[in-house]
């Protein structure tokens, strides 16, 4: 009766590790809290192998299963901690520094300070690999949500980071706007 | 001689649009576009190339081993 894990199949989640930690690290800014998330994510997996159907997307089914981990511990979280706000962002935040050279720390305090929705989007269509279909259904809203999450989000990022900002951009953007001309 | 300045230009476009572009939606140009993506996957690159932590291949490990016996109370 019990669905047992067979070899390729524990291949295959070990296989979705590294991406179901990009995801959980992305999304909650927490390295530690990431790896509990996944390790959920496994066990749940594991625990409800007899509701995954064969042939379909895995991948699909564990951001799915992590996704659901992550909002309802998240709204536990907010209940138990004096937090209203749940500020991601603010323990996320990290001092500003004017660097010139790109650095992952100023993209991951930008990323941090978008809605949640709107991170989840972003991750899954820019980062994972997901269609927006795809998206969609591991976030159990409509397609043209997930665009227009998508849209939203890298709008912000790109005024978070001045990306859009060609006066910050300095004597550089001579060159971009050769470059892109 | 209106075209160059790509990022102002995307801006300004999200006023006049003269284009079908819903004024409700705007969009970000596609030069402003690719910068954030490619930073977004440069970023999830790293995370991605991280060692698979070994707790992961133990917790499979053993749930391998002693399946059958554990999860049949339903």
């Amino acid at each position: 009766m019990t669905p047992e894990p067979e070899p390729e199949l524990r291949e295959a989640l070990l296989a979705a590790v590294p991406s179901l930690r990009a995801f959980a690290i992305s999304l909650s800014g927490q390295v530690d809290r990431a790896d509990d998330l996944v390790q959920d994510t496994l066990l749940r997996a594991l625990s409800n192998l007899h509701r995954f159907e064969p042939g379909t997307n895995l991948n699909a089914w564990l951001f799915t299963i992590l996704r659901n981990l992550f909002h309802s511990e998240y709204r536990k979280r907010r209940r138990e901690v004096e937090d209203p706000d749940g500020s991601y962002a603010g323990r996320l935040k990290v001092q500003p520094e004017q660097g010139s050279h790109l650095d992952f720390e100023d993209f991951r305090s930008a990323l941090a300070q978008l809605p949640a929705d709107q991170r989840e989007a972003l991750l899954l269509v820019g980062a994972s690999g997901f269609s927006y279909e795809e998206a969609a259904n591991i976030c159990e809203c409509a397609v043209g949500t997930i665009k227009s999450r998508v849209n939203r989000a890298r709008i912000r990022l790109a005024s978070l980071l001045n990306v859009d900002d060609i006066e910050d951009l300095g004597p550089d953007s001579m060159t971009r706007a050769a470059l892109q001309g | 001689m209106t075209v160059d300045k790509g990022n102002k230009l995307a801006r300004a476009s999200l006023d006049n649009s003269s284009s079908s572009q819903l004024a409700t939606d705007p969009k970000l140009d596609s030069g402003s576009q690719k910068r954030i993506g490619d930073q977004l996957r440069a970023m999830y690159d790293e995370l991605m190339q991280q060692p698979v932590p070994d707790r992961f291949k133990d917790l499979l490990d053993q749930l391998d081993k002693k399946n059958g016996g554990k999860e049949g109370s339903q």
